[in-house]
């Protein structure tokens, strides 16, 4: 145990809790800002292996990681405005929805990238460089500084701009947003696919910004994590921040343990973060900020 | 923070302007309308509308990696409905997704969104598994019971976890149902890992079971086993469970309007325990049928998707029991076919996920529209 207390892997689990919260942080903030305005869109997992994908194929096929991370906000911006299609416009039930959507997004992923890379039998998975550093003394990748600034980002657009304060008036009572002639289609649209092209980033940030690989299981329940940390976080961003960060610490506390001699299986600690969740649900039962509309499609006219 | 709701706030100011966005989608000329009666063969053409887009969709993206449309639809009806013995695999493969199709559906029927049911397929798997290591050399109908009941209460037991949890604290079931997939699913590997490990592999299995264990077959040299059977009759019993006792009725009450069943005095808590504990014992079913009629030890790769797949299975069913068995053999049909498909023409079977994702969005996106008329606003 002792040596999990050295300076060296103290400072490590540090970088490693910013680099580990970074695509929940993404895919959190894009979903919050999508539920406040009304519409919950439990299709992150899908649309992260898009976004993942996506950028991993792009990426490798330019050789360049900007290109791919457009390429990955488009393809989590396709996702969602699915979604938004369905959900805005056609109505469907929000959960079901979804469900679909992540099926869809997973089978999509996991469709092109069965058909480009083991065409024929041949398996060959090309890695892609990954992400660099901007600053020598400080060893996280730009996304996951863009991941940060977009926090007060968030903030300041839903609870300092008038289209902000709008788009949340639509999560909780858009009938009187409609007497008030707020267009809430349209707000809901634009915060469905924010919050998909946000999911798409997070997404690429696993394939191009740690692993430089796209795997089918890449995502492996962190879009459920993260819809999971808009609930902790009552809604606010400065509490989806103070989310991912708990996460990605108890994530990289648990890497540093699997690394160290201290004997537990490492099933139990993969296990850990999804156990955590549930616990942090239990616990968490504050919904004080819940956006009131949430999951309720409006129609015009009716009750 | 300064956010209060913003029914106490004022007003967003400038109201009755209109932003371009707005008027591209809303634009006014055009509104939903409900209809009053949706009428039967209404509901049937924008069903077959939505499964002929469905069609299209997916042949224009089978072109887009360079196959034929055509020769792929052929390799996946004729892997699916080609042969006799072809045509008895699809209800091999319909047999679990028919338990899990109606695991969803009674859930969803009574408004709880349990997407664990693959998880709960593995505590079945798992329950399976116990009694068979404990006491395997019983005789086998008494030992066939015991592993069946074991495998419906594994099930219940890990469903009602989650449901446990919304009952009492209010906890988001549907996220709590998923963590609880990832949490089976490692502690299954740890147990594979270590005292379930087969001694003579480095593989995550166990031992293979004793003959004896094995589900009789409908056929001799053919996979179709008695858990079809059994998931026939389960249908037939959640059929007669929802339409015809007070349960059913209570499900359904707490489904369509939770505060109205309340004030009628149904207990809310104990129908969604109840209707949970239901729900995860037919997905626990569903993976002692599967252990015991195929696989016959216990494997990581043991479920592949059959609990999402009866998700979306009971959804495009409309949550009607009977319609399940349909939609479970045309699923069924979907993943054997693809088996022969991804062989004949090397499209990869990854293509399910894409048809069931695009067919489920589509029929849900036609459910409405046959529910709605789109008008021109006067």
């Amino acid at each position: 145990m002792e040596e999990l207390f050295t300076s060296a892997v103290i400072v490590g689990i540090f970088w490693a809790t910013l680099r580990i919260a970074t695509p929940l942080l993404l895919a959190a903030l894009g979903e919050l800002v999508c539920e406040s305005s009304g519409i919950l869109n439990l299709s992150l997992e899908g649309t992260m292996t898009m976004g993942a994908f996506a950028g991993f194929y792009v990426a490798n096929e330019t050789g360049s990681i900007l290109a791919g991370l457009v390429a990955a906000g488009i393809g989590g911006a396709f996702l969602s405005l699915i979604m938004a299609l369905m959900t805005v416009t056609a109505k469907v039930n929000q959960v079901v929805a979804g469900l679909a959507l992540n099926i869809l997004g997973l089978g999509l992923a996991f469709f092109w990238y069965r058909s480009i890379y083991e065409a024929e039998g041949s398996i060959d998975i090309p890695t892609v460089e990954t992400m660099e550093a901007p600053f020598e003394f400080f060893p996280i990748p730009w996304l996951t500084i863009l991941a940060f600034v977009m926090v007060p980002v968030v903030w300041v657009f839903l609870y300092r701009t008038k289209y902000g304060l709008e788009l949340r008036s639509v999560g909780h009572n858009p009938e009187a947003c409609d007497m008030r002639g707020v267009g809430i289609i349209s707000r809901q649209y634009v915060a469905v696919v924010f919050g998909g092209v946000m999911a798409g980033l997070a997404g690429s940030f696993l394939s191009l910004g740690s692993t430089g690989l796209f795997f089918p299981d890449i995502i492996s329940g962190r879009g459920w994590i993260a819809l999971a940390i808009v609930i902790f976080g009552n809604w606010r961003a400065t509490w989806v921040l103070v989310g991912s960060l708990l996460f990605g610490f108890l994530e990289a506390t648990q890497l540093a343990l699997q690394a160290s001699d201290v004997d537990l299986p490492y099933q139990l600690l993969l296990a850990l973060p999804f156990v955590l969740t549930i616990v942090a649900l239990v616990f968490n039962r504050s919904r004080s900020n819940v956006p009131l509309s949430l999951t309720i499609p409006y129609h015009r006219g009716e009750r | 923070m300064t956010d209060r709701a913003p029914s106490e706030t004022q007003a967003p100011e400038g109201g009755g302007r209109r932003d371009p966005l707005s008027m591209l989608f809303q634009s006014g000329a055009w509104r939903f309308e409900k209809r009053l009666v949706v009428r039967p063969w209404h509901e049937f053409l924008t069903l077959v509308a939505a499964l002929v887009v469905a069609v299209g969709i997916i042949a224009g993206l089978v072109l887009v990696i360079g196959k034929s449309p055509a020769d792929s639809f052929a390799a996946l009806y004729n892997g699916a409905f080609g042969t006799w013995e072809s045509t008895l695999e699809t209800l091999v493969q319909a047999t679990p997704l028919i338990l899990t199709g109606l695991a969803a559906a009674i859930a969803f029927r009574a408004g709880v969104w349990n997407i664990g049911a693959e998880g709960q397929f593995f505590a079945g798997v798992m329950g399976t598994w116990f009694v068979y290591d404990l006491w395997g050399g019983l005789p086998a109908p008494l030992l066939f019971v015991l592993m069946f009941i074991s495998a419906a209460i594994a099930g219940a037991a890990w469903a009602s976890v989650a449901s446990g949890l919304l009952v009492r604290y209010g906890t988001n079931e549907i996220l709590t149902t998923v963590m609880l997939n990832f949490v089976i699913l490692y502690i299954l590997s740890y147990l594979l890992a270590g005292p379930w490990q087969s001694p003579d592999t480095f593989y995550y299995q166990t031992v293979r079971m004793a003959d004896t264990t094995y589900l009789p077959r409908f056929v001799a040299g053919n996979r179709l086993h008695w858990g079809f059977a059994i998931a026939l009759i389960a249908a037939l019993v959640v059929y007669w469970l929802i339409r015809r006792t007070t349960l059913g009725y209570e499900i359904r009450g707490i489904g369509s309007n939770v505060v109205a069943s309340r004030y009628k005095g149904i207990r809310v808590g104990t129908v969604t325990l109840a209707t949970m504990a239901i729900s995860g014992a037919l997905a626990g079913i569903a993976g002692a049928g599967e252990l015991l009629g195929l696989h016959h030890r216990v494997q990581l790769d043991i479920a592949e998707g059959i609990g999402f797949t009866g998700i979306i299975i009971a959804l495009v069913a409309r949550l009607h029991p009977l319609g399940v068995i349909v939609a479970a053999i045309l699923f069924g049909a979907l993943v054997n076919g693809s088996t022969a498909m991804q062989y004949e023409t090397g499209i990869p079977k990854a293509l399910v996920f894409v048809i069931e994702g695009t067919t489920l969005a589509l029929v849900l996106i036609a459910a409405m529209v046959s529910r709605y008329r789109i008008r021109k606003a006067g």
